[in-house]
């Protein structure tokens, strides 16, 4: 091929058109496009012959195809500008896509298959934590290219060409609030009742009354506080020095956020384990989390007492699901408040100095 | 600041904001140049030709696109003819692409006008 090409110089050209054909979209205008692209260049290297005075060699024909470009780049500059998603609809569906993405794939994840694959694993963590995170893996691939898809085609079909010819002022969302920083009396109550439930607590293992008030008198705290008292007491103990460093340094934006969101997530596994646990005592009367006070086995109202024992107990179990609820729920809320934090910070670190200096 | 700002990230990043500014700026300003390089018939070639010589050198690659564009809006006709033993497309402006660019030479007459003011009372 070298050989015919140090024999007629020109050949190049026609092996330039031919590669630039092969990326150019094959339409009615790819033959038209080349024509006059060939021609161009037929009329350069013609211009170049007269100056120089002699027939142009390979070398100096490359020299005219290289400024001209690489054959990919210059059928995409001739072609017809295409796009899979145009400017239009690009912010939407960035939009649709972390919706979808972010805010119901991974959370209906964590809290929904998540668990449901620990079930099916019989509590295998590591099993649970693989299969979870691939099927997560596979399902977000299989969204992103479904809403692509719907929006290539939304795309093509013009759908939503008319959006700015419908669109009102007057529906426009309302003027958003000031983002609302923790007050400082906020945080000094959450302090002081913090202080006043760990004290509350040290106290309750040698007055029980303080925690089952009259009942105390037949109803004594079950096996399952034994694992977890500790645990409580130092994630109380967690939360006070949170709180002291959340106003010693108010300066510390981002601290509040995370360490809050670290607390949760804590809180999390305790109450987690702590449900675990209570189902795990099932032998003989389930009594996880209070049972009938010593010697009274033989007390006439021992059935009376033992069914209070059990309400208290499906009480207790059902405020701790609530609980793990309510913190899922709260670990999300935080989540989104830590990477809103995130951005901003970003965006407010890569504005121009100006900006900045304001 | 801007400036400043950009520069502390590197000079390429300058460049970068420096050229897709000129490209943006050149962008009208070709169009204007092309519609009225073809109040005379030419082919692309010598389109190209006359425009780098008045200081204004389009590549192959915009060239060719622009006058698409321009002949399916209308403001140009096409005819492929025979010359010097070689097929060649010529081009002219079409009686709406004349009309059209009168206006438009009308508003840049306008616009220059306005920024040499501008420039002048900075």
């Amino acid at each position: 091929m070298s050989t015919s090409s140090s024999r007629n110089p020109l050949e190049l050209v026609d092996r330039y058109l031919q590669a630039v054909r092969f990326w150019l979209p094959k339409t009615g205008r790819q033959e038209d496009l080349l024509a006059e692209l060939g021609e161009d260049l037929r009329s350069q290297i013609e211009d170049k012959e007269s100056e120089l005075g002699h027939a142009l060699g390979k070398d100096e024909i490359s020299e005219i195809l290289k400024r001209c470009g690489a054959p990919m780049l210059v059928a995409s500059r001739l072609g017809p500008r295409r796009h899979l998603i145009g400017p239009g609809l690009y912010p939407i569906y960035e939009f649709v896509l972390k919706m979808v993405l972010l805010w119901i794939l991974v959370p209906v994840f964590i809290f929904i298959v998540g668990p449901a694959t620990l079930a099916s694993t019989n509590g295998d963590w590591g099993k649970t934590a693989l299969v979870t995170l691939g099927n997560l893996w596979s399902g977000a691939f299989v969204a992103a290219g479904i809403i692509t898809l719907v929006f290539a085609i939304l795309e093509r079909t013009h759908a939503i060409a008319d959006i700015n010819c419908k669109w009102d002022p007057s529906s426009l969302p309302p003027l958003q609030k000031p983002e609302r920083k923790t007050s400082f009396v906020q945080t000094i109550c959450e302090l002081a009742f913090n202080v006043f439930g760990l004290v509350w607590l040290l106290l309750v293992p040698n007055h029980p009354f303080l925690i089952m008030g009259p009942a105390a008198a037949f109803l004594k705290l079950g096996t399952i506080w034994h694992t977890f008292y500790v645990p409580v007491v130092l994630l109380t103990v967690a939360v006070i020095v949170r709180l002291a460093v959340t106003l010693a340094r108010s300066q510390w934006t981002a601290f509040p956020l995370w360490s809050q969101l670290l607390q949760t997530a804590v809180s999390l596994i305790l109450v987690h384990y702590m449900i675990q646990a209570a189902g795990y005592t099932v032998h003989g009367d389930w009594h996880p989390f209070v049972t009938i006070a010593d010697g009274l086995s033989r007390s006439e109202q021992y059935v009376r007492f033992t069914k209070i024992a059990a309400i208290v107990n499906v009480a207790l179990l059902i405020s701790l699901v609530c609980t793990w609820v309510g913190l899922c729920i709260g670990g999300a809320v935080q989540v989104w408040e830590l990477l809103k934090h995130i951005r901003k910070q970003g965006t407010v670190s890569q504005q121009p100095a100006s900006v900045q200096l304001r | 600041m801007y400036v400043t700002y950009y520069m502390s990230n590197g000079s390429q990043a300058t460049t970068e904001v420096f050229e897709n500014l000129k490209l943006e700026l050149r962008r009208g300003c070709l169009t204007l140049a092309v519609l009225t390089q073809l109040r005379t018939e030419r082919y692309g070639y010598t389109l190209r030709k006359a425009l780098a010589d008045d200081g204004l050198e389009i590549d192959e690659g915009t060239l060719y696109p622009l006058l698409r564009r321009l002949e399916s809006q209308g403001l140009l006709v096409s005819q492929w003819r025979e010359e010097d033993k070689r097929n060649k497309r010529f081009y002219r402006l079409s009686p709406v692409g004349e009309q059209i660019l009168e206006q438009l030479l009308g508003e840049w007459q306008r616009i220059n006008t306005s920024l040499s003011k501008i420039l002048q009372e900075a």
